[in-house]
């Protein structure tokens, strides 16, 4: 009792500090991340392309040192006894950091599909939602419309419908008519097919949460909209909807998690998001372990990210005392 | 040995109310509450407290908001835990690091400001869950238990009722026979009626007036000047985490000594 | 699972049998060949639909198992095993379902999955007596690898609904229980649980469909459920593509729809009378 009372403050004292360590090394964890994406990015849309530096998709920095030490470390475990195991250990870190210079071009280009499909979709999506739930809401008889639309999309599988889109219907046959499509900065087509999947399974899960924050905005906001003059539309347009998409942003957030992390799915349509070129990959080296791992760390690196910058949008736009709707719990609840 | 304990216990209680009156005159302090400090980061809340509690007497605590009078109750039953200071409910050290506050709990009733009924139990099994989990009674046992101790209340014929189900007064009175149900030496009441309409606090405080008829020993903060007036052996003025005054209640509201105290009780006969 | 095998079989062949008995010619007389063709491979989605039900239900048994005691360790656990929880969670929740799933299939030794299954059912036999299961070895490793990639995303976010639930009951009701002398656990165990697993119907009902949607995403590993044998059937007849996958969806659509139906009864049936669930 004593120990622990004599112990308490220190203790806490040592969580307050440890809390600000991880916060630093948070901090650093993302600028090095974006850091590094950034400077992948530009450089291969500019200087790389130009023929400056190892060019477009090659490494910046060689692997060739690190497998050197983790060689010289592996090879000497056998005679090390005690200490073999930790060393063991350094050796696989060290194969691990050179696997992750060789492989970090395709990541960062992955990336960047992953986070453009995600980007345009939601972003489409939205604009598909807000009237879809307009409807859902306000649509009288035309109710069941919006109504099926959700429940249909939201009742099947992201996956089947990019089958359906994808090998269902002649989409492909259309967009490879169209002259511009995989010429240049314009991808493939198998892309655009996966923007429209997202941005149609987005749309119907952000239908539903922008519904159910348009029916938590009183009733009386809409009739004291109609009593001040406005007609029906202006007052769903200028008085409820402002409410409501504040409330929806959580649920927003939720969604951009979402779709960031089943933008995997694309890689089963062949778009070269970052699933798909860390499978390749590792289906040619077979080192599963390193490369998946190294994957989810992106993955959760873009997530976190998605999340803190939606946590301090919801901060920027909040009206003291307004609630919020829940998602489909895809958030990382952090 | 807490069985034993509440064994005797309640054969004093039955003693008790036979000659409560008589024995008033001499001490016997169940309740002994030492020097007690408590202080949540700079602020001190308790700022060493004394006070004897006679077996069968009503203490009531009144004094304005933050005086204190509710983390004082809390900690009795160690809800909270003091700074220093001990407090003892009979010879039992209460406050001691190495005494079970589950034992205590039991010794101790307990009636909250915000009820806290369990809110997917009937009213009857608010009652038996205590007797059951806690003092190990059979189910037949606990069920006749709580029955009675609905009746004591008034709400035999609420007994299946689920608390969403009850009007506040009604839920109060449940949350005074869940803790009655545990024979409980001493009851503490946490503003039993502020939560509630002024006309459903009638039923509640008549039910408190019941209690203190069968010479049940209750520490009371309430702001119910009726109770105090008509309920309280005495009554303890605190402020500021300090006992101010302490007496009778005719001294207390027709001669205090100090001007905080006159000055409380003028603000209140306002209200 | 054994016994799962041999009941399911009779359920399909009965099902085949009573309520299919179109003949195909019909079939393909009225709907073209591509219907006809769909529905010549009924047996076969059927069976696909089996797999991907006891896959949802294994995953969300394993998700609950581990996401209840989780969400307990978060709202009211401290120091270490709040912090693992919390990490581990947030490293579930935001990793694709599709990259965990494909970790738990390549690289998790199988050795490590059936030992941590034994281990649980001896704990769970230690605590609650003689259970009769034993730890199945003839699964698929393709089942058993999507069961856990499901099952521990899925405890992330049971754990969350759980945690959200057990926060939304007032603190006052644990006072309360303490005040007649229960102890924190019990008080936990029959207080405050119960009326968390009432308030967390609704999350659980979203999780179960997202669970059940998501079985779609073991086409990657192989494993034979619904979406990958829709999959192999329209290599097979590639006009019948739109036939084959819409049907499908009907069928993952009525799934859905029954399973958010059957929660809404249970969570009316367990309401609390007098409070609004």
């Amino acid at each position: 009792m004593s120990v622990t009372d004599a112990l308490g403050i220190d203790a806490s004292w040592l969580r307050e500090s440890t809390d600000d360590l991880g916060q630093g090394l948070a901090v650093i964890a993302g600028v090095a991340f974006w850091g590094w994406l950034l400077t992948r990015w530009l450089y291969d849309w500019t200087l790389g392309r130009w023929g400056i530096g190892p060019g477009a998709g090659e490494n910046f920095l060689s692997s060739a040192p690190f497998e050197r030490i983790a060689d010289a470390l592996e090879g000497s475990v056998a005679a090390l006894g005690p200490i073999r195991i930790p060393v063991g250990w350094l050796g696989s870190l060290a194969d691990g950091a050179a696997l992750a210079i060789d492989i970090a071009p395709a990541l960062a280009t992955g990336a960047w599909y992953t986070i453009v499909l995600t980007a345009v979709s939601i972003a489409i999506g939205f604009c598909i939602a807000v009237p879809v739930a307009v409807l859902r809401v306000y649509g009288g008889p035309f109710r069941w419309l919006a109504l099926s639309y959700t429940e249909l999309i939201r009742g099947t599988p992201l996956l089947a419908q990019l089958f359906v889109l994808y090998y269902g219907l002649p989409l492909a046959v259309w967009l490879n008519d169209v002259d511009v499509v995989g010429r240049g900065f314009v991808p493939e087509y198998a892309f655009w097919i996966a923007i429209i999947g997202f941005t149609i399974n987005g749309s119907a899960y952000q239908a539903e949460y922008i519904r159910g924050a348009l029916e938590s905005v009183d009733e009386g906001q809409l009739t004291a909209a109609r009593a001040v003059g406005l007609s029906k539309i202006e007052g769903i347009r200028h008085v409820v909807l402002p409410q409501t998409l504040r409330y929806a942003i959580p649920a927003w957030t939720n969604e951009l998690v979402y779709l960031i992390k089943y933008s995997s799915l694309a890689g089963f349509i062949t778009v070269p998001e970052l699933y798909y070129r860390a499978s390749r990959i590792a289906s040619s080296t077979f080192e599963y372990t390193p490369i998946f791992t190294l994957l989810a760390l992106v993955y959760l690196g873009l997530v976190l990210s998605a999340t803190n910058l939606m946590t301090h949008v919801e901060r920027r736009v909040a009206v003291p005392g307004i609630g919020q709707v829940e998602g489909r719990q895809q958030g990382t609840g952090d | 040995m807490s069985d034993n304990r509440t064994e005797t216990t309640e054969r004093t209680d039955r003693e008790r109310s036979a000659d409560s009156s008589a024995s008033a005159t001499e001490t016997d302090p169940l309740l002994r509450i030492e020097d007690v400090w408590k202080s949540y980061g700079d602020e001190e809340v308790l700022r060493g407290i004394d006070l004897e509690v006679d077996r069968g007497d009503v203490e009531v605590l009144v004094g304005p908001s933050g005086s204190g009078k509710s983390t004082m109750l809390r900690c009795i039953n160690r809800l909270t835990e003091v700074d220093s200071g001990h407090i003892y409910l009979d010879d039992l050290d209460v406050t001691a690091a190495d005494t079970n506050p589950d034992a205590v709990r039991q010794q101790i009733g307990m009636v909250f400001q915000d009820i806290n009924l369990f809110a997917h139990l009937t009213a009857r099994k608010n009652v038996t869950l205590g007797l059951r989990k806690v003092r190990g009674f059979s189910k037949e046992q606990a069920r006749q238990r709580a029955d009675s101790e609905l009746e004591r209340v008034g709400l035999a014929d609420q007994a299946d009722s689920y608390p969403a189900q009850l009007s506040g007064g009604q839920k109060q009175r449940v949350g005074i026979a869940r803790a009655l149900a545990m024979d409980p030496e001493v009851m503490l009441f946490d503003e039993p009626t502020s939560a509630l309409d002024p006309e459903l606090s009638n039923e509640v405080l008549e039910v408190m007036q019941g209690l203190v008829a069968e010479g049940m020993t209750m520490v009371v903060v309430t702001h119910e000047m009726r109770f105090a007036r008509g309920g309280a052996s005495r009554i303890t003025f605190l402020a500021e985490g300090e006992i101010v005054e302490r007496g009778p209640p005719e001294q207390l509201f027709e001669n205090p000594t100090h001007e905080r105290t006159a000055q409380f009780f003028e603000s209140i006969r306002h209200d | 699972m054994d016994s799962v095998v041999p009941v399911t079989e009779l359920l399909t062949a009965i099902l085949a049998e009573q309520l299919l008995f179109v003949g195909e010619e019909t079939v393909g007389h009225y709907f073209g060949e591509d219907w006809e063709f769909v529905y010549r491979n009924r047996e076969y989605l059927l069976w696909g639909t089996v797999i991907t039900i006891v896959l949802t239900l294994t995953s969300i048994l394993v998700g609950f198992l581990a996401g209840f005691p989780a969400g307990a360790i978060e709202a009211y656990g401290s120091g270490y095993s709040q912090a693992f929880v919390r990490k581990f969670g947030v490293l579930l929740r935001g990793t694709p379902i599709l990259v965990i799933m494909i970790f738990t299939y390549f690289v998790l030794p199988i050795e490590i999955v059936l030992g941590a299954a034994e281990f649980a059912l001896r704990s769970i036999e230690f605590l609650l007596g003689p259970t009769p299961f034993t730890v199945p070895t003839d699964v698929p490793e393709a089942f058993l690898a999507a069961t856990i990639a499901l099952g521990l995303r899925s405890a992330a976010y049971q754990s969350q609904i759980f945690r959200g639930a057990l926060g939304s009951i007032d603190e006052g009701q644990m006072e309360a229980a303490r005040s007649i002398g229960m102890s924190r656990l019990e008080t936990i165990r029959h207080v405050m649980v119960p009326q968390a697993l009432r308030r967390s119907v609704p999350g659980f009902q979203n999780e179960f469909t997202i669970v059940l949607k998501d079985t779609s995403i073991a086409f990657a590993i192989g494993l034979g459920e619904l979406l990958k044998r829709s999959h192999d059937l329209f290599t097979q007849q590639t006009t019948a593509v739109l036939e084959v996958i819409l049907f499908i969806s009907l069928l993952y659509f009525v799934l859905t729809f029954g399973t958010n139906r059957t929660l809404d009864y249970v969570s009316n049936r367990f309401a609390i009378p007098g409070e609004s669930s």
